[in-house]
This record gives structure tokens, sequence and C-alpha cells, in this order.
């Protein structure tokens, strides 16, 4: 008998969260940001600019939108047809997204500091970078303007129970440091502005608004009529690369199942290994192999009910077998 | 007095192109439902039952050599599967084919009785369970079966008897007889006029293993 069958005990299911870094290189805090000639002029332009970590333009990072409900601040498709433009197209699609209702508008800030804003920027994470969801607490982005730096971060360790829009787990974007706004005063929101933004983790977005971010800095989206395309992406581009500093974690959650092999001490103790044997009938090379036989695990195969290898797993080194031994062996399969 | 080892060996499994297909097939193929031992990289004319410093060191050379990480391609890996047999056992079984090589014609048949020479005191035997035979390419056969076992996994392995599609995966069937009848589609040959792969059988009871060379000769 090679095969053994695998008790319902033999199997455990295992689902942990893991966190790590954000961006491709692996680093902590992006300090360096690109943007694509190529890409900002052309179609997809319009609506979005990519953002990249380094000048070989390989991987996007995240891309930054400018959204309008009455379409300031980029061009008509059509200039037969007053008012549509990329950034209202950009609008009605976050608003589908997220509020999931037409007659929704988006506020920024809680309790009696609200602003209902027309207007956002967008900085929507690239998915292979935060994987499943972004890590709440993990935010930390710097903003440069004519007046000076804000350092944002979500609010997430400083409530206590979690805030919905639709069916968006949200987080308010403040002003402080690592998921809190620590002493600073109105918890980090701005005066009769409400919050900088809100944070959308399993969504991988952030929306920024700009009423908010002008007040602190000065830096703010164009809301001229039929006006070039990408304009207010920039702007805010240039803000982060100013800033020099964005800080962000991903969260997934990796489900193991968990195979518990066992070979008693009867098990096992013979083997096919063509060195095991001498000649072509079968005999056992050593004499001592007779009655006190000695075998060495290395590999542990993972079968279905038609003897097909689905799963392998090799051991580090070899594993002693024999009659006064019986080996315990934990195999782990990642989904 | 000392800290007993109470650390349980912990490895990661790699899924092999078998057990992706299977996953992607999504037909309830992918159900690990047993396991099997292997102690392939083992050579045992490294063992040692005549050190001079004893029974301790018989497996010096062995014991705490690294190991290489696992292969995906299933007919690579779990060559030398490890078997239960009884303690005493002087002659392990070995599997009779009564082919060290197999070439067929394009189309044509060919039915494999196995047998398992020195297992449990017998000279020669057929397995209860049967065997399980593996060619590493399907595509190089037309048509692939087991007959004479009629275990559940038997039949489900034999259901897909005609596998010409797709890349090279390899195929499992169950059986005491095994029946297999060379590919007649041309395209697979390109400009080769033979094509090879390799069948391997296993005995499912002692653990017998065999894998021999397949041919198939293109006729036109």
């Amino acid at each position: 008998m090679s095969f053994k069958r695998l008790e319902t005990d033999d199997f455990v299911v295992s689902s942990d969260s893991i966190t790590s870094t954000l961006w491709s290189t692996g680093v902590q805090t992006l300090t360096t940001f690109f943007t694509s000639s190529v890409q900002k002029a052309g179609s997809s332009g319009n609506f979005y600019l990519s953002v990249y970590e380094a000048d070989t333009l390989i991987n996007t990072q995240f891309d930054i939108v400018y959204a309008n409900s009455t379409g300031l601040g980029s061009a008509y498709y059509d200039a037969t047809v007053i008012g549509k433009t990329p950034t209202l197209s950009s609008y009605g699609q976050y608003r589908a997204l997220i509020l999931e209702d037409e007659n929704k508008s988006f506020n920024f800030g809680t309790g009696d500091n609200v602003h209902t804003a027309t207007d956002f920027f967008v900085i929507s994470v690239e998915r292979s970078r935060y994987k499943e969801s972004l890590f709440p607490g993990s935010l930390n982005l710097t903003l440069s303007g004519s007046n000076g730096e804000i350092h944002l971060t979500d609010n997430s360790k400083d409530v206590s129970v979690n805030t919905f829009i639709g069916s968006s787990k949200v987080y308010q974007l403040i002003s402080g440091s690592n998921g809190s706004a620590g002493t600073l005063t109105n918890s980090g929101f701005v005066n009769a502005s409400g919050s900088y933004g809100l944070v959308f983790p399993e969504l991988g977005t952030i929306l920024l608004n700009p009423q908010a971010i002008s007040q602190s800095i000065h830096v703010d989206a164009t809301r001229t009529e039929n006006s070039t395309n990408g304009v207010s992406n920039v702007t805010l581009y240039e803000s982060i690369a100013l800033g020099k500093s964005f800080q962000l974690n991903s969260q997934e959650t990796i489900t193991s199942d968990y195979v518990f092999a066992r070979a008693r001490n009867s098990e096992f103790n013979y083997t096919q290994n063509p060195t095991f044997i001498s000649g072509s009938t079968g005999e056992v090379i050593y004499s001592n192999f007779i009655n006190n036989p000695q075998t060495y695990i290395t590999t542990i195969g993972m079968y279905n009910d038609t003897n097909e290898l689905l799963a392998v797993a090799k051991l580090s080194r070899p594993l002693i077998k024999d009659f006064t031994k019986e080996a315990l062996v934990r195999v782990k399969l990642d989904f | 007095m000392g800290y007993l080892n109470n650390q349980v060996v912990t490895v990661d499994a790699i899924l092999t192109k078998k057990g992706r297909e299977a996953m992607a097939k999504n037909d309830g193929s992918f159900q690990i439902t047993q396991f099997s031992l292997a102690d392939d990289e083992i050579d045992y004319t490294l063992y040692n039952p005549t050190h001079p410093k004893g029974t301790s060191f018989y497996g010096e050379a062995i014991d705490n050599m690294p190991l290489l990480e696992a292969f995906p391609d299933e007919t690579q890996i779990m060559k030398y599967q490890l078997t239960t047999l009884p303690r005493g056992t002087a002659k392990l079984p070995v599997l009779n084919l009564g082919y060290s090589a197999i070439t067929l014609k394009q189309g044509a048949s060919l039915a494999i009785t196995p047998q398992t020479l020195s297992y449990l005191g017998n000279d020669q035997t057929f397995e209860g369970s049967g065997y399980s035979a593996t060619i590493s390419d399907v595509r190089l056969l037309g048509t692939y079966s087991g007959l004479g076992i009629n275990s559940t996994a038997a039949l489900n392995a034999n259901t897909n008897t005609t596998v010409t599609i797709g890349t090279n995966v390899s195929k499992t069937i169950i059986g005491t007889q095994i029946n297999l009848r060379a590919t007649t589609v041309n395209t697979l040959f390109g400009t080769n006029t033979t094509l090879s792969s390799t069948l391997t059988v296993v005995g499912l009871d002692s653990g017998a293993r065999l894998t021999i060379p397949i041919t198939i000769t293109k006729t036109n």
C-alpha cells in the first residue's frame, strides 16, 4: 500500500489576514512620482493621470481623477452638447459606484462640520497594489501647495464604529498621521469645510475634498467651463509630487488548507526506490533492512480519488522513518 | 534534562500541473482524499551499515543532505513511493508489464495486463485494487482506459477516455488491464515522424512502480 486515505480530522482550513507594503518596489513610503506624457496626451488622459514610481514608467501605482457634477474642468465631448465632459462622466461613475443613488451627493465630514461637494479629486490605487483592500491606519499622504504642507491620514483609529456609504466602508481623510488626528483641533477636519476626503479601503479609492485642501494649502481644482482636459489631475499630481511622501499598506486574506499527513510506525517503511533493492528481483540492498528497514521521507504527494497527483510538498531535509518512528507532517496549501 | 522537540514538520505545498488543471475544470476532481510519501533524491547506496562509529552513523551521508524544491510536473515527482509491507520482507514487489518499451503506429491498439512479482509471498500475482497507469502526454493516445476494476475511483478515472485537446497534460486511469490506442491526429507530429512520452504504472496495493517509454509512429 502506497496511498493512505485522509480522514475528516486531517483537514483544517485557516484564514489569515496578511498586510504588506503597497508599492511595487516594496518600499513603505513612495517619495518619487512620475507620469507618462504619452498616457496624459492619449484618450485615457482626458479622464485620469497614471502615476508611476520610476521614470521607467512600467508599474502604475495609482491614478488621479478629477470629477465634477456639472462637467466643469474639462472639454465637451461634442461642442454641440453643452456640459457633457469627462469630469462629469467621472462624477457619475463614482456616484454610481459609491453613493448607489443618483439623487445623493458626496458629503465630506461628520456631525455639524459637513461639506456637500460638487466636485472632488480621486486617488484610485492599482488593484494589484492594494490586493484586497487598503490597510486602515497605514495611510500617510503629504500634499504641498503655496500655503505649505498638510499631512493626511484616515481616521480609522479615532472611530470605534465602522461607517458605510452605500455598501462601502468609509473613513474620513483627516489631518494627522497613522490613522489618527492625535491632539489636532477639529479632529483633523477643516473648519466649515468638513474633512479632507473619504477613504474607501475595499475600493482602493481615496476621494479628496478640493475645498478643504484649497483652504489649507491653496491647491484647488480648475473649474472652467469647456477647458482643457486633465488640468486638475495635474494639479493634484504636482501637489503629491512636491509633498514627496505617500505611505500606504495593503491587506489581503490568505485562506490556507492544512492537511495533516500521518504515517504510523508500521507504515511506509519500505520503498520502491531502485537503490533500495539490488538486482531485478527486488531483494533489499542490505540484509539488516529485512527486519529493520529504514526509509527517508523527502516528498509528500496529495492525491484525489483517481490517484491523480494534485499537490506536492518537499521537506527541507530527509525525515527518517522506520518501524519505531511515526511521522506527522503538516502540509499547507494556500489559495 | 533537555526539552523534547514537539514541533510538527510543516511544509508548503505547490499545485502540480494536474492540480491546476483539475482546479480549472471545476468538476470536483480537485478533491484531496489521500496522500502518499516518497523518497525521491535518496540514494540508499550512501547508507553505510559498516560505519566504524556504529548504527547512529549509518545514514550519515543521507541524514543532513539538502533537498531540491518540488517540481510542478506530476510525472517528475513522487517517483519512488514509500510503501507499507509486513516486517521481514526480503524482496520488494516488482512490476512486470511484459514490455520494456512500447511502439505503436498511428491508430494501433494495445492491451497491457500488469503483474506484480514477489508480492506477499507470491511469485506472481494480480493486485486486487488494480493498477494506476499515467501517460505523461495524453495527446498521444486517441483512447486510453482501464478495465477490470469497478471501484468508484476507477470508474471516475476511466470515464473520460478520449482527450486530445490542449497542451501536454497527463492522464491517469485505473484497471487490471490497460487499453490504449495511438492517436490518429497528424498535426501533433509537425515535421517529426514519431512522438514520445512515458507510461508509468503503479500497483495500488504494493506500490510497485515501473515507467516505460512509449513511441507513436506516423503512418501517413
